[in-house]
């Protein structure tokens, strides 16, 4: 028992060593962010005003307002202190708090990665061990064909396919959007009706992932299936079941989790185009107006967001780590 | 025992499997029975999210859409560009167009019940407008006053006749003029008010909700100062980003309404033949909007009108309406539109049939004769790259610019980049832009060819074009009330344009709306793309 506790305190202290540790890094990833934002060609004035023909005067008053008429190492300063006080400042383009800003599209983000993760690490961990297991098999080299096409499949050409097949041509899922807008659901309908539009999405985005969780586990388990230690399990009399989840899958799924984390980052900067095909309010899309509006604040809001994402996933795949293999320790 | 295992293993594939099935089933059969139309809501596309649900901070495109059902101008205008009541009943104008008098209808309420008056009218002007709208500075300063005389009647004088006064009060885009409340804005900073999000209008319909991302919702105004109007419940602006999706679901019914900016060219032939759509084929009147070829005439070639007019001869036009617009739209022959009836004169293109001979010729006895590789020079050609149409035009004209011996390099950049080395950096040869050309060439023409609009600033005389005559009839036309006059001065600045030619008229945008069969009504002024939906109606 205390052991136990001893090794959940140790985890817990190693995981706030860490965060703390990734302050001065999110702090350099804003000050490189803040540059190479600024060094983009394009004005953010011109594209709020957007028309023709402004008053200089006006525009010129435009960029007081939005404090660009300042040099740019006062911007940076004033916008490392405000984050300071977690404050991410007021996006020029949708004239809101970017905290705000993010804060409302998050959940349809959540939404759509969760989904997705959740899809494609049960169902490419599943298959790449039942891949592995019927090694050389038909089955294997169907899944293997398939999974590489889909590996290499660009999303939005996925996302138009999957839209053709199942939306257009059998009509089975919506196209667009996250609720339907001629009826008002609530309630159990309204989960439904917001499953009924997320399912296209979700598979969408989750073929990538899937098909990477797929090949890494199906490699990993046919090595470890052929490992000395599962030999001399299967010797020992144990049950197949036993031999292949219990002592070959925990030493397969090291390198899968960490394959994972790594992609946690990936998922939030890579659902721009899946959620720009199938109109779902998610921030890949806010970031993609961002960048096109060069709404300053916003796009370095949503940066950092995603750096701290990413640095909070490795972490969390360092302490998974921990629990799966006996063998590493935190101090 | 390993048969044993592997079949359990499957035993729990298969169920797990079938569960999924049966999810999925289910929900499948729950979309099948929700109805398609519940009859009176309108489904409206937007390509991009508006900031604001208002019209005075910009002239975002989405945010006008929205906001015309949501709040009344003064007046408004139809296809001749007569001004019609909105706000105001009626108005006179004083013989010396100097004194505008508008008589407000006395039974027009804001959405929280309390009357539009006069001086909800003169806040909007004197301290929303003249403030805050990027725009109204360049014809405010002619106002020597806007105020309330009394609760229904309001008055604007100005200090110089100003030719398209009305038509630039009825213009939602761009002049900003939808009348806001004073009750909600007076003492607050209208850039950051609360209400630009969630807006108390006088309109049609009325704010409901807004899902950020996905979709703004309105409902019915049932206390609408205009007799039996709105016919619908309900209007949804739905934000989809992606053309190929928003031509998806309109064609399974998700979408009634893409407007003329955004309708796929590629699919109006098909659509055309299904009973369950209609193409509305007018609405862009009031933008007027021309496809150009800008000339840099900085450039060392590009300045000799001789190379320009070779350009024009040589640019076979009609093959751009072909492989650019699929056939649709039409060649501009004019920098006016023909969409503006009345000032269009497009009898001064010279350039109407493809002749390479000519422009060979041209080129020759500009002394840029063909080098041992057959090519004379080179150019660029600027666009910005989010331009499909663009992108198409663009590999058309680099092909018909090769056979007269001109090496064309493409150079498309994403928008933000496109503006600000084409019109901030005057670092281009040719540009692709296109120009709204109304509602009055005064608001909309004058801008881009008068050699005061040399500025470094978005979409005005990036072409560095500056004539002594066109300038001077330009600046005669803004004070000149007669329409003879001012038809007759165009005339003469059209052909002035077209022989100098600082930048190509390409092709007028095809004027086409689709909508959804079961709706009428929904396109009736020449601001058919972003107008009020209060006389849309279920057929």
């Amino acid at each position: 028992m205390s052991s136990e506790t001893a090794f959940g305190t140790r985890l817990l202290a190693y995981s706030a060593r860490r965060l703390a540790q990734a302050v001065p890094l999110v702090l350099v990833v804003v000050i490189i962010n803040f540059f190479l934002i600024h060094a983009a060609p394009g004005d953010p004035v011109d594209m709020l005003l957007g028309g023709m023909d402004t008053d200089p005067e006006f525009q010129a008053q435009m960029r007081r307002e939005l404090g660009l008429d300042q040099p740019l190492w006062v911007q940076l300063w004033t916008y490392v202190s405000n984050m300071a006080r977690l404050d991410l400042g007021y996006s020029f383009r949708f004239r809101q708090d970017v905290g705000a800003l993010i804060m409302s599209r998050l959940p349809a983000s959540l939404l759509l990665m969760g989904t997705s993760f959740v899809i494609s690490v049960s169902f490419g961990i599943l298959l790449g061990v039942v891949a592995a297991y019927r090694a050389g098999g038909l089955l294997e080299r169907l899944l293997t064909g398939l999974t590489l096409s889909g590996y290499s499949m660009p999303v939005f050409w996925l996302g138009q396919l999957m839209l053709l097949v199942f939306a257009v041509g059998l009509g089975w899922f919506p196209i667009q959007g996250m609720v339907s807008l001629r009826t008002t659901s609530v309630g159990f309908d309204r989960v439904i009706d917001v499953a009924h539009h997320l399912a296209l999405p979700a598979l969408t985005y989750s073929v990538y992932q899937l098909t990477l969780i797929y090949r890494l586990t199906r490699v990993k388990m046919r090595e470890t299936l052929s490992r000395e230690f599962v030999k001399s399990a299967r010797a020992r009399g144990l049950s197949e079941l036993r031999v292949v989840f219990r002592h070959a899958f925990p030493n397969a799924m090291l390198p899968v989790v960490t394959v994972m984390g790594l992609h946690v980052g990936h998922m939030l900067a890579g659902s721009v185009l899946t959620e720009t095909v199938f109109a779902w309010p998610g921030l890949g899309r806010l970031m993609y107006e961002a960048i096109g509006a060069r709404d300053f604040p916003l796009l370095l809001g949503l940066f950092t967001c995603i750096s701290v994402a990413v640095i909070v996933a490795n972490v969390v795949t360092d302490v998974i780590y921990a629990f799966i293999d006996p063998r590493v320790v935190y101090s | 025992m390993v048969r044993e295992a592997v079949t359990r293993l499957r035993n729990r594939e298969i169920s797990a499997l079938f569960r999924i099935l049966l999810l999925l089933a289910a929900i499948v059969s729950t979309s099948c029975a929700t109805p398609g139309n519940d009859g009176a809501t309108m489904i409206l596309a937007l390509e991009g999210e508006p900031a604001t649900l208002t019209a005075h901070l910009s002239s975002d495109l989405p945010a006008v859409m929205i906001a015309s059902n949501l709040f009344n101008g003064l007046i408004g205008y139809d296809f001749d560009f007569n001004p019609t009541p909105d706000l105001a009943d009626s108005w006179e104008v004083s013989p010396d167009g100097l004194r505008y008098v508008f008589h407000l209808n006395r039974e027009a309420r804001w959405h929280d019940g309390k009357p539009v008056t006069a001086e909800d009218v003169a806040f909007t002007f004197n301290d929303v407008l003249a403030k805050v709208h990027p725009r109204a500075r360049r014809w405010w300063s002619n106002v020597v006053s806007a105020e309330a005389e009394s609760e229904h009647r309001f008055v604007i004088t100005l200090k110089e006749p100003f030719a398209p006064f009305l038509t630039l009060l009825g213009n939602r885009l761009g002049s900003g003029t939808l009348i806001l409340p004073k009750h909600i804005y007076e003492g607050t900073d209208p850039r950051t008010n609360p209400a630009n999000r969630e807006p108390v209008g006088s309109g049609p319909f009325k704010f409901a909700a807004w899902q950020p991302g996905s979709f703004i919702a309105l409902e019915r105004n049932n206390d609408y100062f205009k007799p039996g109007l709105p016919h619908l419940d309900r209007l949804v602006f739905q934000i989809v980003p992606d053309a190929s999706t928003r031509l998806l679901a309109f064609e399974r019914g998700e979408i009634d309404f893409l407007h003329a900016y955004i309708v796929p060219y590629e699919a109006v032939d098909r659509l055309r033949e299904d009973g369950r759509f209609r193409v509305v084929e007018r609405g862009l009147e009031a933008a007027a909007t021309n496809e150009n070829l800008l000339f840099n005439l900085r450039h060392q070639k590009l300045q000799d009108g001789r190379v320009r007019r070779a350009l024009a001869y040589a640019i076979d036009r009609k093959a751009i309406i072909e492989g650019a617009l699929f056939g649709l739209g039409r060649v501009a022959h004019s920098h006016i539109n023909s969409g503006l009836g009345w000032v269009h004169a497009g009898d001064f293109d010279d350039y109407r049939t493809r002749d390479v001979s000519k422009a060979e010729a041209l080129l020759d006895a500009a002394g840029f004769e063909r080098g041992t590789d057959r090519v004379r020079f080179g150019l660029r050609l600027t666009h910005d790259a989010g331009k499909d149409t663009e992108r198409r035009a663009a590999a058309i004209i680099r092909d018909n610019l090769r056979e007269v011996g001109i090496e064309v390099t493409i150079e498309p950049f994403d928008r933000p980049t496109y503006i600000e080395r084409t019109f901030r950096g005057w670092d281009f040869d040719m540009a692709l832009q296109n120009f709204v050309t109304g509602p009055d060439p005064a608001l909309s023409v004058s801008t881009r060819y008068h050699s005061k609009q040399i500025r470094k600033a978005p979409f005005i005389n990036a072409m560095g074009y500056a004539n002594v005559e066109v300038d001077g009839l330009m600046d005669a036309d803004m004070s000149e009330l007669d329409r003879g006059q001012r038809v007759a001065m165009w005339e003469r600045i059209q052909q002035i344009l077209m022989k100098e030619l600082p930048a190509l008229p390409l092709f007028e945008y095809p004027t086409l709306n689709l909508v959804s069969a079961g709706l009428e009504h929904v396109v009736t002024t020449p601001n058919g793309y972003l107008q009020s939906r209060e006389l849309a109606r279920v057929r």
